[in-house]
């Protein structure tokens, strides 16, 4: 008895300040999103800060745009991240023989950048101002760099969207990359043999194959890009902003009444993520038991 | 006739890494194999034949030389656009499909609809004895039923030629037995041309028309199993063929003298004089004259015997060479290990070749 819950208890001193803090501040952001505020003697518990929030149209609009921006980006990853993927996977068997190791790392490199850096790259490179303005203004392409669409700052969310897409189309095709080698080299002669060129043998095999693990990598960087904070703070524009940012604005607008609404939005955002967590985790079980694995 | 012409087909790997001392050479091979031919390539592990049979599939490319299906030249043709169809070891069925849809595999492939190609494939696991099977997936079957499916996948489409690469050897040896006769028997009512890899000597002489033995990336000989069998042209094909007992030694004026000295005996083929190998097949060699005239006699002791099948199968050493002989029960109860016995070669069933 001893012997087996020993490690759990050696490890009780850290979970114990993980849980304090995490649910602490979890439970504190309910409490107060509930209108609990002693400093200012707000004692009782009431809805009235949810009630305000989804009667206003801010609220609603950068729902919608949170929602825009989080499908958009997640699915133009996994399209990318699927088109690297196969594409490692046709290089691996082309080159056999030759190491295809610096592709991997290529590829792998947006992985290791942090959000924030990557969000800074963005807006240099596609600014109006930006690094690729000025070069196509240059070429001549453009007349002026005031020509170059408004990418970054927009209304529409694209700066955040290439963001997320060049971010997480690595994640994606690192989920599937693993998926794919476990085709069978040899599958690949047989379908050959069989009548099915590149294209064919994509669709009937490498297609189903990785239809799985690509769905719930594509879910799970939904997931994260709605509830995700700084790339939408750098790239975004003030109004409308996404949920995470529009609950920093009311947080920090400097009237203290607007506080529970900003705790609501994250109450919203948390639960909306533990749910869509929650369909993530259910399919991604339901799918690693895939008929004839075996 | 759509005859599988092989001309001078030849393949060296390059190998990346740091230069090996000689990476394999497939030499140029030249094969005919009738329309409807069941051809075996056989030879051990190692020697070429799963290079030669991807060489025919056009899964490798070929250094040097042409494929021809009759009078169409394939040598350029991509493996898909082939109208081959391959068995491997393994049955490399796609795990994601049902039985059913593994089979259709090369219909669908060849844009036959839906309906058409299911049919097809049911009709095809009907033959293969897999019938009610269709709707399951590849893993709910066992090893020998996958493989029967790998072989309905392959004959569905009408291949010109079947390709063969040791399809039976991860069955186990009752299994093996009965899907050779599964092969034989749809081989010949399909009438469709097979050439068959195996490194199993009793597999191949079971089932081919023809046979070539491989050896060190070369054809050695090509023939029936009976003239491979009964008039080897090198040692290197007898003794890949079982065929242990090579007696070197010298013909002369219709004689011949083993170097070694244990036998002498009139030679009944017209052969002119030099330096021979003889080879006697262990059923050459009778334990008892019979009063039959031209047997060699030879006398040695006895040093293994083991009992095969309704035979027994006996290691006698004569001086320093070791000959292998099969007895009936009833000769062999009469003499043991470490006896002395003689032995009676029929000069009429040995052979000799010439290195
Ligand atoms: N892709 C390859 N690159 C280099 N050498 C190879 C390759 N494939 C096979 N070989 C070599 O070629 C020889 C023949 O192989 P293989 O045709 O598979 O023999 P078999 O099928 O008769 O056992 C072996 O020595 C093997 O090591
Ligand atoms: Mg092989």
């Amino acid at each position: 008895m001893w012997r087996k819950s020993k490690p759990y208890l050696l490890l009780l001193p850290a979970t114990g300040a993980i849980i304090l803090l995490f649910f602490g501040g979890i439970f504190d952001g309910l409490l107060k999103s509930f209108g609990y505020f002693p400093a200012i003697g707000q004692t009782d518990l009431n809805l009235a800060a949810y009630e305000r929030l989804l009667s206003s149209g801010a609220f609603w609009e950068s729902l919608r745009l949170t929602l825009r921006v989080a499908a958009l980006s997640s699915l133009l990853s996994a399209l990318i991240g699927a088109l690297v993927a196969i594409a490692l996977f046709f290089l691996n068997d082309a080159m056999r023989t030759k190491s295809p190791k610096a592709w991997h790392r290529l590829f792998q490199l947006p992985l290791t950048i942090p959000h924030l850096v990557a969000g800074y790259i963005i807006v240099l490179l596609f600014m109006q101002s930006g690094f690729v303005s000025r070069i196509l203004a240059a070429i001549g392409w453009i007349d002026d760099i005031a020509d170059f669409p408004v990418l970054v700052n927009d209304p529409f969310g694209w700066g955040i969207i290439f963001t997320y897409a060049w971010k997480e189309a690595p994640f994606v095709s690192l989920m599937l990359y693993p998926v794919l080698s476990r085709i069978h080299g040899s599958w690949r002669e047989v379908s050959r043999v069989f009548g099915a060129g590149n294209w064919p043998f994509i669709r009937e095999v490498v297609m189903p194959v990785m239809m799985p693990a690509w769905t719930v990598a594509t879910f799970i960087v939904f997931v994260f890009t709605f509830s995700a904070f700084e790339v939408p703070y750098l790239l975004g524009v003030t109004y409308p902003s996404v949920l995470p940012v529009y609950s920093y604005q009311l947080y920090t607008s400097g009237t203290l009444a607007d506080r529970p609404e900003a705790l609501a939005i994250n109450m919203i955002l948390a639960a909306m993520t533990i749910l869509l967590g929650l369909v993530t985790y259910y399919f991604s079980k339901r799918w690693n038991v895939l008929k004839g694995w075996g | 006739m759509s005859d599988l012409r092989i001309i001078d087909i030849q393949k060296r790997y390059i190998s990346a890494q740091a230069r090996e001392e000689n990476p394999f050479m497939l030499h140029p091979v030249r094969l005919a194999i009738r329309e409807g031919e069941f051809f075996s390539l056989l030879g051990p592990s190692g020697c070429g034949k799963t290079t030669l049979l991807k060489l025919v599939a056009g899964l490798l490319e070929a250094d040097g030389g042409e494929l021809w299906v009759g009078d169409e030249n394939l040598t350029n043709v991509p493996p898909e656009s082939r109208r081959f169809a391959m068995v491997f070891q393994q049955s490399l069925l796609f795990p994601h499909k049902t039985i059913e849809d593994n089979v259709a595999f090369g219909l669908k492939m060849q844009k036959v609809g839906k309906q058409q190609r299911l049919k097809a494939a049911r009709e095809m696991l009907e033959h293969v004895g897999l019938s009610g099977f269709g709707s399951r997936f590849p893993d709910e079957l066992s090893g020998g039923q996958q493989q029967r499916v790998a072989l309905a996948r392959a004959l569905v489409a009408n291949p010109r030629v079947l390709l063969m690469d040791e399809p039976f050897s991860a069955l186990d040896p009752g299994l093996r037995q009965e899907m050779r006769e599964l092969l034989s028997r749809i081989q010949k009512e399909f009438r469709v041309t097979v050439l068959f890899v195996t490194h199993d000597r009793d597999e191949a002489f079971a089932l081919s028309d023809r046979i070539a033995v491989m050896g060190e990336g070369k054809l050695q000989q090509v023939g029936s199993a009976r003239e491979l069998y009964e008039r080897p042209e090198t040692t290197t094909v007898a003794s890949f063929l079982g065929l242990r007992n090579i007696l070197g030694g010298v013909i002369e004026n219709g004689h011949f003298a083993s170097s070694d000295k244990i036998m002498e005996a009139a030679v009944h083929l017209p052969l002119s004089d030099g330096d021979y190998f003889m080879v006697i097949r262990p059923e050459a060699i009778k334990a008892s004259e019979n009063g039959q005239s031209g047997h060699a006699r030879v006398r040695g002791v006895v040093q293994e015997m083991k009992y095969g099948r309704g035979i027994y199968s006996l290691i006698v050493k004569v001086r320093k060479q070791l000959l292998e002989c099969v007895l009936t029960i009833a000769q062999a109860e009469k003499t043991a290990v470490g006896e002395p016995i003689d032995l009676f070669v029929d000069m009429k069933e040995v052979w000799f070749l010439k290195e």
